[in-house]
């Protein structure tokens, strides 16, 4: 496609920072992206860690221990996901992480009868299954599954998620980028729709508070409403954290909350 | 030639004996004022000085104190406020409440840095003070009145250069969270009111008999244009033109708005409550506080007519936190409250409490159910003249909870005795540790540490070590800002405020104070109190929430749980300990007492407190 997926724009951000935004967004722990040596990489969040593939073209499991090991001492668990999914959605990522149980060691997602493995949950004493499998040449993620407990989800198991089922129908939070027409046909999407309210001194004068706007991140979802967020304005995403972080991605059905930054007696 | 006292300051304390309405001044040490500024630190200071240990404070000889500070009288905006200072009938615990306007101007100019009463009057009584000597009034024909009415009344017949902080009829009944009001704006937390009722004194009425000059009057002068610029500007906004009580519906949209007893923290009919309604359908007037250039006070008509000043806080315990969404009820409600003169926030906290008491079938009082406006008034009205129900609710929830017993204890929402403000502990984790370890109780003013929740910096739901920093640093400010006083409207105008407030109280006083020597005062102020309430008998038990936070998460709309678990909050006060320089049982580390130069006040058993075993 001309230049590193990582890097493609979609609706003012790149692929990278909404994917590793709507990730963090879901995860309770560090979100760890995995770079080939002396990759450059799009600006992110700085809570984002940044690890190298110890060898290059190794294919997915290269990757995939580089990342358990970098998190395995922090988390028993992780969602691991290529970088060309401009749709994916956090209701999808916490329905793979929250089916991770006890007695499975990955959760895969099988949709149009093809296995996921980048739109799937790890647990990363895996790490160890991994590196054998690499030392011995043998780099199919398929391998690995091979070797562990596997709970495969398909769409219908899937959408038994109400919340999955709402706000991501299609599951297309899977559909990825292969080719420049992929990308193209990604561009032509509108942004998602979210809902957004303004609260105290920032709701306006006359009209509505609440209104449903077109915006890819937290920063064009104020700037739909005439707002900036400053040292007066914050967010609240879904009812959920206070954010001021303008390229912080946003979803299809998020509500935005827009409060004043001195809330409170 | 004699050493010029500090501007700003008389140096003196004048006590008043209600028995005998004797007077003696007690001089106020330059190194005193300096160690503690005025308010609710030179009120730490005084409780040391004068309270018995151990008494109770609706004995005679239990001191209540009215306390004034160096800018009170200055220019500069907001600072038309004084500190009401006693131990609290409610918690046992000192209590500290601000209230606002010309009483703090004609109070100090009286000519003391503050006045208190211990003793009895013979008769219900009003004292007047007039320079250093004291008359106690018949206030017979004002026994049963409304403050509101009572100083009106007083003011009539004395003349308008007098000022009157007064109670109400629950003050006069010693309900335990009785407030003492001037021009309507209340001391409001922690029974204020009650331990001036149980003096049998209705009021007391001073006027401005003397001067004080700052010592660089031009340069107050011109900091106080400069500040009034300042108070225009974006950071108080929303009081200026909404009221606290933009926060209802804010709070209600993320988690934060305390519903049903703390059962909930979203109210679905918020919207009813909101500003916007609200506002538009009945907002009649803005007031301001004297000197105040902000002017937050947003008055609302009830459908009786009747005018009454409404903020978030009372909304949301007589609203919200009752189950109650009819703006009329609640009107009514916060009116009534003035009236009788009983903090909003206990009254609120106590009738929600009572209401899962009975709908649990706890008490016997099948009229009383969330949701019932009539019901809701019923209940202010008996606790103010404390008949039928009242006389439990009239104790607040702690001790009607301990009356009842059968485990309604672990839904009486309250710290230390004092019932907890609008800010849901589980969904703002840094205010969670805030309110549990304040000496004032469960409260919002001493600790601001919700500011860290809703900055944005971290996540909410989670306590750690930026919870527990921002927690001291906001006790801290707080503790600057309730000593100088300004009002904490004001607070976001500072962008380095601890080097701003130095450099106000420099050109008042002549000090050569800087922001590092104001940070050891705040740290000194916080730890006095502490000292106070451990001479008084506190434990560590007493830094907790409520088992109800602790054992029952809230269900967010992004999918997440809400959850504050016992750990993380012993997790929490023991990092809170260790930053403060307090030992693991909570009690100041010899270092810090030696640091803090709070030797002299270290009158407690250090073996004597307990450590909680969870
Ligand atoms: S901001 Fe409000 S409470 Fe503060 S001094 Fe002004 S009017 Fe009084």
């Amino acid at each position: 496609m001309g230049t590193a997926k990582a890097a493609l724009e979609w609706h003012g951000s790149t692929l990278l920072r909404r994917v590793t935004g709507i990730v963090g967004r879901v995860v309770g722990g560090p979100v760890i992206v995995v770079r080939a040596p002396g990759q450059e990489l799009p600006a992110l969040a700085p809570a984002v860690e940044v690890v190298e593939d110890a060898r290059e073209g190794r294919g997915p499991l290269q990757g995939l221990a580089a990342g358990l090991r970098a998190v395995g001492d922090r988390a028993a668990g992780a969602y691991v996901s290529s970088t060309d999914v401009p749709l994916l959605h956090p209701a999808f990522v916490r329905r793979i992480v929250g089916a991770l149980g006890q007695d499975e060691d990955v959760v895969l997602p099988e949709i149009g009868g093809h296995p996921q493995p980048l739109a799937a949950a790890y647990r990363t004493r895996l790490l160890g299954v991994v590196e054998e499998l690499i030392a011995s040449d043998r780099l199919r993620p398929a391998f690995v599954f091979e070797r562990c407990r596997v709970l495969r989800l398909s769409e219908t198991a899937l959408l038994t998620d109400p919340m999955l089922a709402r706000l991501d129908p299609g599951l297309s939070s899977v559909e990825n980028l292969n080719n420049p027409d992929d990308y193209r046909q990604a561009r032509a999407l509108e942004p998602p729709e979210v809902n957004v309210e303004r609260f105290g001194t920032l709701a306006p004068e006359s009209g509505p508070r609440r209104t449903v706007v077109a915006a890819c991140t937290l920063g064009a979802a104020a700037a739909a409403v005439g707002l900036t967020l400053d040292e007066h304005v914050v967010a609240a995403l879904n009812g959920d954290q206070i954010i001021r972080d303008p390229e912080l991605p946003l979803a299809a059905g998020d509500s935005v909350a827009f409060l004043a930054a001195d809330a409170g007696g | 030639m004699a050493k010029a006292f500090p501007g700003g300051y008389f140096g003196r304390a004048l006590i008043v004996d209600l028995d005998t309405a004797a007077t003696e001044v007690k001089p106020l040490p330059e190194s005193v004022l300096r160690s503690f500024i005025g308010g609710a630190g030179l009120g730490a200071w005084l409780m040391h000085e004068l309270c018995p240990p151990g008494i109770d404070p609706l004995e005679p000889p239990a001191p209540l104190m009215f306390v004034f500070s160096p800018l009170v009288g200055t220019p500069l905006t907001t600072s038309a406020k004084f500190a009401v200072v006693a131990k609290s009938p409610l918690t046992g615990r000192l209590t500290d409440a601000l209230a606002s306007s010309h009483f703090a101007i004609a109070g100090k100019l009286t000519g003391h840095d503050a006045i208190v009463l211990r003793g009895r009057c013979a008769d219900r009584s009003v004292a007047v003070i007039d320079g250093d000597s004291v008359t106690l009034t018949p206030a017979d024909d004002l026994w049963g009145l409304p403050a509101a009415d009572a100083e009106r009344r007083l003011r009539e017949r004395m003349g308008p250069a007098w000022r009157v902080a007064a109670i109400g009829p629950a003050g006069e009944r010693q309900v335990r969270y009785a407030t003492i009001s001037h021009d309507g704006r209340h001391a409001g937390r922690g029974g204020l009111g009650a331990v001036l009722g149980s003096k049998l004194c209705k009021a007391v009425v001073v006027r401005a008999s003397r001067k004080v000059a700052p010592a660089d009057p031009g340069a107050v002068l011109a900091a106080a244009k400069e500040l009034r610029g300042r108070s225009f500007g974006p950071a108080t906004a929303k009081y200026r033109e909404l009221g606290t009580m933009a926060n209802l519906l804010a709070f209600n949209a993320i988690s934060t708005l305390p519903t049903r007893n703390f059962s909930a923290a979203r109210f679905d009919e918020a919207p009813a409550l909101g500003d916007e309604e609200v506002s538009t359908l009945r907002q009649v007037a803005r007031n301001s506080c004297a000197s105040c250039s902000i002017g937050c006070e947003h008055i609302y008509r009830g459908s009786g007519g009747k005018n009454t000043r409404m903020e978030y806080e009372n909304v949301f315990a007589l609203g919200p936190l009752c189950g109650v969404s009819d703006p009329d009820a609640v009107i009514a409600a916060s009116g009534r409250c003035d009236e009788l003169g009983i903090d909003t926030i206990s009254a609120g906290g106590t009738i929600a409490w009572a209401m899962e008491s009975a709908e649990a079938g706890l008490i016997d009082a099948p009229w009383l159910r969330f949701g019932d406006g009539d019901a809701l008034i019923r209940a202010i009205e008996e606790i103010g003249t404390r008949e039928g129900l009242g006389e439990l609710l009239a104790e607040g929830s702690r001790r009607a909870s301990r009356a009842v017993g059968q485990g309604s204890e672990a839904f009486a929402a309250h710290v230390k005795g004092l019932e907890l403000p609008g800010y849901e502990p589980r969904t703002l984790q840094a205010m969670a540790l805030g309110l549990a370890v304040n000496a004032r109780g469960a409260d919002h003013n001493r600790s601001g540490a919700y500011e860290v929740d809703l900055a944005g910096g971290h996540d909410r739901l989670t306590g750690g070590a930026p919870q527990v920093a921002g927690a001291i640093e906001t006790e801290d400010r707080a503790a600057i800002m309730d000593s100088l006083i300004l009002c904490k409207f004001l607070r976001g105008v500072f962008e380095d405020p601890f080097a701003e407030w130095a450099a106000l109280l420099r050109t008042v006083t002549g000090w050569d104070v800087d922001a590092a020597e104001l940070a050891r005062t705040a740290r000194r102020i916080v730890i006095a109190k502490r000292l106070f309430n451990l001479r008084e008998g506190w434990t560590r038990e007493e830094d907790w929430l409520p088992e109800r936070f602790l054992t029952q998460s809230l269900e967010l709309d992004s999918g997440r749980a809400a959850a504050l678990t016992p750990d993380r909050l012993t997790g929490m006060v023991n990092a809170y300990y260790r930053g403060r320089g307090l030992e693991p049982t909570g009690v100041p580390e010899p270092g810090t007492l030696r640091e803090l130069d709070l030797e002299n006040m270290s009158q407690f058993d250090r073996g004597s407190t307990a450590i909680r075993e969870n």
